[in-house]
């Protein structure tokens, strides 16, 4: 697992260079949604504009905030208002496209959108969905990210980040060493120059690739790096691109400064659109499950984040384990795996600060898996992932790059790679570019996206039913002598998750649900858990009797008992901040 | 650009503050009246709102070299501002190094703000200090809870005015505490309680202590906060208004969810207006907190486990594979930088930032050692400082550094100097050495009654004090027990022989000691409150008093101008040692058809080093550029900007080229750093010398 995350990791640190074929397509946007091709920045406004014309009773459209160059970034809430407001029931927040080069996520988040509008009514799992949740989406959060991607020269690993200046070579200029398109095809490829004293050579098997040179064999290529240009003469290319605060780095959790992590901004929140989203998710406390969705290697990936913050609550991790084994099995080739110990480790990134702040479950989705690329017979053994020894710490190894390039070449008619051709360049003079293009390597070609967005939006649907899902019921009531009766009251929970996690119940770090019993000539005089119903153990409260406060397991119950003197009608009543509010009365005589 | 003045020595501002103190000393200063050049004295404190149309009063009489910025506005409403002295204020463009001052994060330190005022009001009689560089004062980073000391009743509290659900019930700020007897202060509550922990302290029974079962001590009290159970959970005081202490909310080991830090660093307009600030002001060069705890006198603490070391880093075992390292030894961060370059393609840069993230090093916690070493120095010259103004008196402590403070945060993350400054702590209070009454029950035995009455009052306080008499007992009843004859001395010597011998006064708590000797001698006994009978509606009987909030820490006005007009030069000295890099010397070696060595040395003339070596560690100290440039002048080695990163205090760097110029020409060297000012040269090639 190591091996295959370690060249993960510095694949998802290259991010120099850029690139630029747009395949945006230009028919204007309707509903139902279609997922035969990417939707760019605007066109997922588009989108949005367009669900909420078509179901306006069961969808809000808010502006989160804005980006650092000024874009909008949108919100979509799905709430079935005649069930009740949404911060009245379970929140599932769903975003995605953190990281401006890794679009498919957004076309998830709009997939999701799409089946729970246009099914509601429809499909009864989805229907009960929406009556019983409310859905907050945010297709895409790295709007200039994202917007740039599109419409920018970019490679697949390019335009990730959020636009917050920073001097990334530390030379005392800001931004000022990008890639360049030189050869103007939209892609920013990746420039060779022969040299016989170089570390690459043809591949043997397939012209078009290169492989190291082993010991004993002559160069032929040196690999000057991404397409572009040393604008700022120090020797070195393309280091200092547009930006560099990493979206996922720079949240309040956990955080830490970027010496410690590339990309985590001078402080928490440095980045408008982290910080706005911060308060939307604070501002809906209901939120219980959140997805984050990224492009790249089929995981779901649970915290912690680091090893420093310790394994998780046991008892949260069984929750997980049912939400993510169960998401392994609906996407073939993906992995439930934990963000620190399988990838790598994170400080201040998204998942962490909704785990925290918000006592929620949370899941980083990674959409793509290479595997899926593939031009093999039957009878051919499936290849793998990041076989042991690739021939490249960086790109990978040599045999899934013949393959993928089979795949471009027999399944997408070549679209995904750009053949070497010359390029006279100012500094290096007669050199080659060539290589994968920007819509490549992270992104599945759009007739595979259909597939990924669905099996993933249902990742999400089936953890949203497995939100809390709470009933509250008088077990009956019992007099006890003259003027004082005894109500017992049952508070269920169906959904495998519990009303607030454990970790926050066990840390002190959210107010827990109440259960409050009320009414008219009627006085409370002590009440507390029934901790086992058949023994009659009750453990009272001292203080405030009338008010318990508590977290319902999931799928369990927790029951309790008042002693009250008077008569009248007593009114209980159950709050949680996620799973709602839930009354029932019985009379005390 | 231009070279420029050198900015006043050192040592000259250490004559001033010597003759300053040599015509009269600082701290028998009498109080400055007010002028119309200063809208503030010193026999004062001053509310958040007077501070702030303070410094707005000092922008509009130095228009041009004084300006507010409004950095945040506090939960309750108040604006946090930043008052800027220097020569950039009405500048496109900045080019001096700035100093960033910040006081009273915590907000219970209204001396703080006193002094920060006071800097300003320094800097404006002081004009080669803010020449060339500016100064960012905050005088009052947490309004909210400065209000506190200005209202009733009473209370020493760091939260800002947001809502916090302290003890996480149903309700936020519903427990706060309560001036039960009305006094106006809320101080402390005593209740006889068989299972309390706390037990008077033996010879001044005002005092607690905590009652210690190793020395068979059982505690009597138990010790709460003045107030009500307002919500009725048992629990006293434990939700007061207001959310978090400003003082702990900084990045750098904060401790999220903790009591008064809340749930993210910068989670606070006040916190997050600053950092903002601080950053978007890559100038700022030192940073000086006026507060509770003292670089100055004690460097920043070391100790804390898990610091990430980068000159001994182990290379886990898997990844060691693949570096082809030893998982077995350990590896200088350039080491395994240099054992990684080959492995990552052409072009793509790996630096120390990659490399810590991807092995999860961590972050520095403890300062580094080269920073220790000014710290210790400059803590030498403090303490000279301090004797020279006669302000070396024995006081308690300064707090220690807390985690998520400010001053934390700019050493750490800002990687620039960060002193920080208390003014004052009570005096250590000295042990009792009353002359011994000389009464004994010996001698009170044969005594008559009016030899008795003769001793004296005073002499019997001494004498009821040394036998650890309960403090109801006066000198004046025993007197008046005596004149009246229902008491002889002789029926005192039998109950002195019956009462059990006093015990040493130590064990109390030192600070509360101190502080009551601080009451009693300088605020009548009101800085710890007699424990006065109260029926509380719970608790029952009990007793209030104790300390009285802000007595250990905001010593009467008429110390405040003493105080800080003491101290506060020293910032000028701190600002004195700020790196400042200059052209020190260039030569041009002529090497034959147009070929031309350019060495240039580049001196860093301050005290301080460029940067901190924690500035250097954290990237973020921005670098010095030198810059060669000349028509008709091709470079063949070395770069048109070289970017300079480090440069000790003191000392010196050689930059070199290779330049060629067919013709004579002429070179323009430039020297410029955001935070250590710039220099500028002009060398020939060719042509006469």
């Amino acid at each position: 697992m190591r091996t295959r995350i370690l060249s993960m990791v510095l694949s998802a640190a290259a991010l120099l260079g850029a690139s630029a074929v747009a395949t945006a397509q230009t028919q204007p946007v309707t509903v139902p949604l279609r997922f035969d091709h990417y939707y760019t920045y605007e066109q997922i406004g588009e989108a949005l504009r367009a669900l909420h014309a078509a179901y306006p009773a069961l969808t809000t459209l808010d502006v989160v905030g804005r980006s650092e160059e000024g874009r909008e970034v949108w919100a979509m809430t799905v709430n079935n208002g005649k069930t009740g407001a949404p911060l009245s029931k379970p929140g599932v927040y769903v975003d995605g496209n953190i990281h401006g080069n890794e679009i498919q996520a957004g076309e998830v988040c709009l997939y999701l959108l799409n089946e729970l509008l246009t099914k509601y009514g429809q499909n009864d799992q989805i229907t009960k969905l929406v009556d019983r949740n409310a859905f907050y989406v945010i297709p895409s959060v790295n709007v200039d990210g994202r917007y740039h991607f599109f419409h920018d020269p970019n490679n697949p690993s390019s335009d990730r980040t959020m636009r917050v200046p920073r001097d990334d070579d530390r030379d005392g200029l800001v931004d000022e060493d990008p890639a360049e398109d030189l050869d103007g095809d939209g892609n920013i490829c990746t420039m060779r120059k022969k040299d016989p004293f170089g570390q690459w050579k043809t591949d043997p098997l397939e012209p078009r690739l290169m492989v190291r040179v082993k010991a004993g064999e002559q160069g032929e290529w040196t690999i000057l790096g991404d397409e572009g240009i040393d604008n700022d003469h120090d020797g070195k290319l393309n280091e200092d691109e547009p930006g560099y605060l990493d979206g996922n780095r720079n949240w309040g959790i956990n955080w830490a400064p970027p010496y410690v992590q590339s990309g985590s901004g001078e402080y928490p929140f440095q980045a408008a659109v982290p910080r706005a989203i911060a308060k939307y998710v604070t501002d809906r406390p209901n939120i219980i499950m959140v997805f984050a969705f990224h492009n790249n290697g089929g995981m779901y990936l649970r915290g912690p984040s680091t090893k420093a913050e310790g394994e998780l609550n046991p008892r949260d991790i069984a929750v997980y384990d049912v939400l993510g084994q169960n998401a392994e099995k609906i996407l073939p080739g993906y992995h439930y795996l934990v963000s620190w110990e399988d990838l790598y480790p994170t400080y201040g990134d998204f998942t962490d600060f909704t785990d925290n702040v918000l006592g929620a479950y949370g899941f980083v989705g990674e959409l793509f898996v290479t595997a899926s690329e593939t031009y093999r017979a039957p009878s051919a053994a499936a290849k793998p992932e990041a076989p042991e020894g690739g021939d490249d710490f960086m790109g990978g190894n040599a045999e899934q790059q013949r393959e993928r390039l089979q795949f471009s070449d027999h399944v997408v008619q070549g679209e995904l790679y750009r053949d070497w051709h010359p390029f006279k360049h100012p500094q290096f003079g007669d050199i080659e570019i060539g290589g994968w293009v920007k819509m490549s390597s992270r992104l599945p070609h759009p007739f595979m996206l259909p597939d990924l967005v669905h099996r993933n939006a249902s990742a999400v649907l089936y953890a949203a039913s497995q939100t809390p899902d709470v009933s509250l019921a008088v077990l009956g009531t019992d007099r006890l002598g003259a003027g004082l009766s005894r109500v017992r009251v049952r508070v269920a929970n169906a959904g495998v998750m519990p009303t607030l996690s454990y970790a926050t119940v066990q840390k002190k770090t959210h107010p827990l649900d109440t259960l409050k019993a009320a009414g008219p000539g009627l006085t409370v005089v002590s009440g507390g858990v029934v901790t086992d119903l058949d023994r009659n153990q009750v453990t009272y409260k001292e203080h405030r009797p009338e008010i318990q406060f508590l977290q319902v397991p999931g799928n369990g119950k927790a029951d309790y008992q008042f002693l009250v003197s008077g008569t009248g009608t007593l009114t209980i009543t159950y709050s949680s901040v996620k799973a709602g509010t839930r009354t029932a009365t019985v009379a005390v005589r | 650009m231009s070279r420029r003045p050198p900015i006043p020595r050192a040592a000259l501002t250490c004559v001033l503050a010597l003759v300053a103190v040599a015509a009269g000393g600082a701290s028998q200063q009498a109080p400055p009246a007010p002028t119309a050049a200063a809208p503030v004295s010193f026999d004062r404190y001053h509310t958040p709102q007077e501070i702030v149309a303070a410094v707005q009063a000092y922008a509009k009489i130095h228009l041009g070299r004084a300006a507010v910025h409004t950095i945040a506005t506090s939960p309750a409403g108040l604006d946090v501002v930043v008052l800027e002295i220097g020569p950039d204020v009405a500048a496109k463009t900045r080019t001096s190094p700035a100093v960033l001052v910040v006081a009273n994060a915590e907000g219970t330190v209204p001396l703080a703000s006193e002094a920060a005022l006071a800097l300003a009001d320094l800097l404006f009689n002081r004009p080669e200090m803010t020449k060339e560089l500016t100064w960012f004062i905050v005088p009052a980073l947490n309004p909210d809870a400065s209000r506190r000391y200005f209202g009733k009743p009473l209370v020493a509290d760091a939260r800002n005015g947001s809502v916090y659900n302290d003890d996480m019930d149903d309700q936020a700020d519903e427990d706060g505490p309560d001036d039960l007897n009305g006094d106006g202060v809320i101080s402390q509550m005593r209740v006889k309680d068989p299972s309390g922990e706390w037990m008077p302290v033996e010879g001044d029974p005002r005092l607690l202590k905590r009652a210690e079962a190793s020395k068979g001590e059982k505690g009597v009290y138990r010790l709460y906060t003045e107030g009500l159970d307002n919500d009725g959970d048992g629990t006293y005081n434990e939700d007061p208004a207001g959310g978090v202490d400003i003082g702990v909310t900084f990045p750098h080991l904060f401790h999220p969810f903790a009591s008064e830090a809340g749930p993210w660093p910068g989670h606070e307009p006040e916190t997050f207006g600053l950092m903002k600030f601080a950053v978007d002001h890559p100038e700022i060069a030192m940073a000086v907190t006026f507060g509770s705890s003292n670089f100055c006198l004690n460097p920043p603490r070391g100790g804390r486990q898990g610091s990430a070391d980068f000159t001994a880093i182990k290379i886990p075992e898997d990844i060691a594979k693949r570096f082809g390292a030893d998982p077995n030894r350990t590896y200088s961060m350039q080491e395994i930088l240099d054992m990684v370059r080959p492995m990552v393609p052409a072009g793509f840069e790996i630096n120390e930032s990659m490399i810590s993230s991807f092995l999860g090093l961590g972050a520095v916690v403890n300062p580094l050692e080269d920073d220790l070493k000014f710290y210790r120095e400059l803590s030498d010259r403090y303490k000279e400082f301090l004797k020279a103004a006669k302000l070396d008196a024995k006081r308690l402590d300064p707090a220690p550094d807390k985690d998520g403070s400010f001053e934390l945060w700019a050493y750490y993350h800002l990687g620039v100097p960060s002193f920080s400054m208390d003014f004052w702590t009570l005096p250590v209070a000295e042990e009792p050495k009353a002359e011994p009454s000389g009464i004994t029950a010996d001698t009170l035995e044969g005594m008559s009654s009016d030899a008795f009455l003769a001793l004296g009052e005073d002499k019997l306080a001494a004498f009821l004090k040394e036998v650890g008499a309960p403090p109801n007992v006066s000198a004046k009843m025993l007197m008046d027990g005596v004149k009246s004859g229902r008491m002889t001395p002789k029926q005192m010597a039998g109950m002195l022989r019956q009462m059990p011998k006093p015990k040493d006064t130590s064990g109390g708590d030192p600070k509360l000691r101190a502080l009551v000797a601080f009451s009693d001698k300088t605020f009548g006994g009101k800085g710890y409150l007699a424990w006065t009978p109260f029926t509380h509606p719970t608790l029952g009987e009990v007793e209030i008093g104790g300390a009285a909030p802000f007595a250990d820490t905001t010593p009467p006005a008429s110390m405040i101008a003493p105080l800080v007009t003491g101290q506060v030069p020293w910032v000028l000295q701190l600002a004195d040692a700020l790196p400042h890099v200059r052209i020190l010397k260039t030569d041009v070696a002529a090497k034959g058809a147009g070929v031309y060595a350019l060495t240039v040395w580049v001196e860093n003339r301050g005290y301080l080093p460029f940067p901190t070596a924690m500035g250097k560690r954290d990237m973020h100290a921005p670098p010095a550029v030198a810059t060669v440039k000349g028509a008709g002048v091709t470079l063949l080695s070395g770069l048109e900007r070289t970017p300079i990163k480090e440069i000790g205090g003191h000392a010196a760097v050689k930059l070199q080229w290779l330049l060629q110029a067919d013709k004579p020409a002429t070179v323009d060297v430039t020297l410029a750093s955001p935070t250590a000012w710039g220099d500028a040269a002009t060398v020939r090639l060719g042509g006469a010398q």
